[in-house]
């Protein structure tokens, strides 16, 4: 079995490279943790100024009800000026002012307008603040009884009850990105080293097939993607308290299929750039780019404009990203998932004839 | 076995090669030589079914190259290695790439692994591997499949004299068991251990025989002379040959001195005639006034024809020297020390690289250190120039002990290393303007001086080309040329030879003995040991100690015992038979003849001859002993002799 002796020597190769081994499983845990426990979508302890004119029981109540979200809290503001010059001087974020009919014209089941000013400079903590604001202002009336509102955006509720699903979203999508980027990243390395030091001479000169050589790199560094996923999934599960939200099999099936089209991705790179410094860029760009840009990672799928939204049907992060999410999030199983793990067997495929084309002659270039 | 007929392959435009046609018999060992850039790397490739032709037939085993894959070796000029792997794991990957079954694997591998005498170091890294070693390995890794031909392109570039001699017995082994052997060599010593040799120049075959056939085809005889005052000499008979050149261009006539070359402490010169050129040389040098110790008629070297024959095609390399702007520092200095080190030691940790290392070497001399891989040579040399802290002893250097790194010392020193030092991605002139401005080359002179370096590596008009497109050859030559273009005081040269064409060799050593002779300090290393006779001084390392010193002629003189040479029809079978009477490697093969070393030549040599006569074949036919007499002393073989006996004395 040549595929096999090929893939023996892969992996004796890579446990003999200790640098690249620790970037095999540091690295992933390294951006694991980055994107899993420092980046969050969601603000925290915002701070916002409140000028109550009315300072009645009720609007008092009302500021209490705004403070007691953990997004909000008040500024050190010490109420000189207006409301207008704490969010110049940058002691708040947010400005809330309440008319001095406040009170006498709820009772009266009068509309009101709270006038709310945000600091607009970064764009999406506004939002943020704006539905929390919103979304506060609509369960205090709930809670008060005083208006019947059946109409509660169910979006804004992320924002209003902020913590652990926060991390729902990020932490599997942050496992698909790196098990996208790490294995194609090491399997273009392999690939295009040899190029670099000669001994792909060796490799033509046998009769080893190109599809022979794909297979058996491509199943070393699928054994060794294997390895980091197991490794990063574990720690999100014991550290990030990810669980299992419904039948796991999709999850098992999918992973391998997905790590394969991205070692197939690498060895593809590999077939087609000069060396390894090369290499590293083209799979970053690409790789990382549309990983965290096109896949539905951070921006939703249907936010991306049309052009863009045609290439991102071609990455298999997107498919992936749900699979995992479903797995730990929604737990539908194979029902919400089985498109999916069929688009990331088709984009296989076509990774794997792509890269054998390139391969094809098994002779050195003219 | 292989049949090549009007082979071509074009790059682009560039045709690399024009119309080759070869005929390789089984069990043969066919030897392809040639300069830099004369296709043989491209020759091989084709062979080994890699690179596509672009015209003309190619067989081998009766098939396609590309069908004859599984049973063909293929060497590749670097190492075709895993370094990362260890040798067992370097060896299951060949053999799995080339369907070998396990319990085949199992047995070649002792038995390949023994006979390379590798079978101690079945775990240890290949990079971590001598360079010999490593070629060692290399063909372990081809032989696992047992191929009938086996490919090998420049197979011991860079390795050290033993190894390599080791390695020809191999070849040699393998040959008599019928295995079907190419190889490239820039080494002709080694290239006379072909049967048959072929020339290739310019894309092109120019001739093709054995050694025998070559010679005569050239016609030519060596006259090796001995004198005191060897520049003089070399003066007087270049004059002469100019003067008769001039001369046979109006009367058509033959002259008898056609070529001469200087070896450090002799002179080789090529005559069409061994009596009328002895004749001739000691009347040039009686009308000079000049004293003449030896002249010693012997047979034409590999070299001589190969010379010869790029000559004819005008592909000498021109000698211009280097236009100078400093004073000539040669008169004011001559006796002075340039180089001096004292107890020298350097440890890597609880390994002696270098170990108690004195020598001197005087401005004007070219010292010569030689060595195995792995003896310390290049340790040294970092040292001396700085690169490395010694761990011990005393350096000094142009009378400085102290500062050695000082900007003004360094200006004053060249450096040449042996792993290329241009950066490939840029174009040649880049690559000489920054090394102008590296050393510090004043402004005005520097078209002057890159004029020259392009010059000399016959790249004039080129300077654009990029850098790592050019053959390893010209590479170090550029890189020579960068390292001396401030005219440095004392040049370090580490390997500068290393895969440059003996043409090419030729020129590199006119050059430095040029520097040399206007008085500039020069320490050299180097594999080829023919070339270590351009040497006035030389010092042998073994396992970081200098074990034998003095000039080419000293040294040989002071070998214990005599060489013998021996010619039987049975080469390789002698050979074999010797070796079971004598240490191995007292005995080695040279083309169609044996060196045997015998440290009492007296009582050894009546036993010898008489083993020999009375072998008898399975058959009852004699082994026929054709001639047994004594030679002098090769530097290789002297090389050879003294790392033998030191490595005995300390095991």
């Amino acid at each position: 079995m040549r595929i096999w002796s090929q893939c023996i020597k892969e992996l004796a190769q890579f446990r003999r490279d200790r640098l690249t081994v620790a970037l095999a499983f540091i690295l992933p845990l390294l951006t694991l943790f980055i994107f899993g426990g420092a980046i969050r979508l969601e603000s925290k302890d915002i701070p916002i100024a409140v000028q109550d004119f009315d300072n009645s029981p009720l609007s008092r109540s009302y500021i209490e009800r705004l403070y007691s979200t953990n997004q909000l809290q008040p500024s050190i503001w010490d109420g000189l000026g207006t409301a207008q010059t704490a969010i110049d001087r940058g002691f708040a974020k947010a400005a809330v002012i309440i008319p001095p009919d406040f009170s006498r014209r709820i009772k009266s089941e009068q509309p009101i307008t709270v006038q709310v000013l945000v600091d607009g400079t970064d764009v999406n903590n506004a939002r943020v603040i704006r539905n929390s604001i919103q979304a506060t202002t609509r369960f205090f009336l709930k809670t008060e009884g005083l208006a019947d509102q059946p109409l509660i955006n169910v979006h804004s509720r992320i924002w209003f009850n902020p913590g652990r699903e926060e991390t729902l979203y990020i932490v599997p999508g942050t496992c698909a990105v790196i098990l996208w980027i790490y294995p194609s990243l090491l399997a273009a390395i392999a690939m295009v080293r040899e190029k670099e030091q000669g001994t792909i001479v060796q490799v033509y000169a046998s009769s080893l097939s190109a599809v022979e050589l794909i297979l058996g790199k491509g199943l070393a560094y699928l054994i060794i993607g294997l390895g980091i996923a197991s490794v990063v999934i574990l720690i999100s599960i014991l550290i990030f308290g990810l669980r299992f939200a419904g039948d796991p099999t999709p999850l098992l099936v999918g992973t391998p299929i997905f790590v394969g089209s991205a070692t197939l991705f690498g060895l593809l790179i590999g077939t087609r750039v000069p060396n390894v410094t090369t290499a590293v860029q083209a799979v970053a760009t690409t790789g990382f780019l549309t990983a965290l840009l096109l896949s539905g990672f951070i921006y939703p799928l249907s936010n991306i404009p049309f052009p863009l939204s045609l290439i991102s049907n071609i990455i298999p992060t997107r498919y992936f990203i749900p699979i995992i999410r479903d797995a730990f999030v929604r737990g539908t199983g194979w029902l919400g998932v089985w498109f999916g793990l069929i688009m990331l067997a088709f984009l296989s495929l076509l990774l794997f004839n792509a890269a054998r084309r390139n391969l094809s002659r098994m002779q050195l270039p003219d | 076995m292989i049949q090549v007929n009007n082979l071509h392959k074009r790059y682009g435009k560039f045709p690399a090669v024009r119309g080759i046609d070869l005929t390789v018999q089984q069990g043969e060992i066919f030897g392809l030589i040639g300069p830099d850039g004369a296709g043989k790397t491209t020759t091989f490739q084709i062979l080994a079914g890699v690179l596509e032709a672009s015209e003309g037939q190619v067989e081998v085993l009766g098939r396609s190259p590309r069908h004859a894959r599984l049973n063909i070796g293929y060497l590749t000029q670097q190492f075709s290695l895993y370094l990362d792997l260890s040798i067992n794991e370097n060896i299951r990957y060949s053999a799995g790439l080339r369907e070998v079954s396990r319990q085949h694997l199992a047995e070649r591998r002792d038995r390949y692994l023994k006979l390379m005498n590798l079978d101690r170091f079945g775990d240890r890294l290949a990079g971590q591997l001598s360079g010999g070693m490593k070629q060692k390995l290399a063909l372990c890794c081809a032989l696992v499949a047992e191929p009938d031909v086996l490919l090998l392109d420049e197979p011991t570039t860079g390795v050290d004299p033993v190894s390599r001699r080791e390695f020809w017995d191999i070849l040699a082994k393998l040959a008599s068991q019928g295995v079907t052997i190419v190889v490239a060599t820039p080494y002709l010593d080694e290239a006379e251990r072909c049967n048959r040799i072929a020339l290739m120049y310019d894309g092109k075959i120019q001739q093709t025989g054995t050694l025998k056939q070559l010679r005569a085809n050239l016609g030519l005889h060596r006259l090796e002379v001995r004198a005191q005052r060897l520049a003089e000499v070399e003066t007087a008979l270049l004059q002469a040959i100019q003067r008769k050149k001039e001369h046979d261009q109006e009367h058509q006539k033959t002259s008898s001195l056609v070529d001469i070359q200087t070896f450090g402490d002799r002179l080789d010169v090529l005559v069409h005639e061994h009596n009328a050129g002895t004749a001739a040389v000691q009347q040039i040098l009686q009308n000079q006034r000049l004293t003449v110790e030896a002249i010693e008629p012997v047979e034409a070297t590999l070299e001589n024809v190969f010379v010869t024959c790029l000559r004819q095609q005008g592909a000498d390399p021109p000698f211009i020297s280097l236009p100078r702007s400093k004073p000539q520092y040669s008169t004011r200095r001559a006796a002075d020390t340039a180089i001096q080190t004292q107890h020298l030691f350097k440890t890597f940790g609880h390994f002696r690289a270098v170990d108690d290392v004195t020598l001197q070497v005087h401005y004007g001399e070219i010292y010569g250190l030689l060595g195995a891989n792995g003896a310390g040579k290049t340790t040294t040399i970092k040292m001396l120039c700085g690169l490395l802290e010694a761990s011990g002893g005393q350096i000094s250097l142009a009378g400085q002990t102290q500062d050695l790194r000082s900007p003004d010392l360094r200006r004053r020193m060249g450096y040449m290393s042996q792993k290329f030092t241009l950066y490939d991605d840029l174009s040649v002139l880049q690559n000489l303007e920054f090394y102008c401005g590296v050393y510090g080359v004043p402004r005005s002179e520097r078209r002057r001086k890159i004029d020259w370096v392009l010059e000399i590596c016959g790249l004039v008009g080129q300077e654009d080309t990029i850098t790592g497109r050019l053959p390893g050859g010209w590479k170090q030559r550029i890189a020579f040329g960068a390292s001396v273009m401030h005219e440095p005081e004392i040049l370090f040269l580490d390997e500068p030879t290393s895969g440059v064409d003996p043409l090419a060799r030729r020129q590199f050593w006119r050059l430095i003995e040029d520097f040399a002779r206007r008085g500039t300090a020069v320490l050299v290393t180097t594999h080829y040991l023919e070339e270590a006779e351009h040497c006035h001084q030389m010092g042998f390392m073994v396992a970081g100690t200098v074990v034998a010193e003095g000039s080419p002629s000293q040294i040989k003189a002071a070998q214990p015992g005599k060489l013998m040479e021996i010619v039987t029809n049975q080469t390789q079978l002698t050979a074999d038979l010797l070796k079971t009477q004598l240490d191995p490697w007292r005995v080695s093969i040279f083309g169609d003849r044996l060196h045997v070393v015998l440290d009492q030549p007296d009582r050894q040599v009546p036993e010898i001859q008489a083993y020999l006569q009375h072998y008898r074949f399975e058959d009852g036919s004699p082994l026929i002993l054709q001639s047994l007499r004594s030679v002098p002393f090769s530097l290789e073989d002297a090389f050879i002799g003294i790392v033998q006996r030191a490595q005995e004395k300390s095991l």
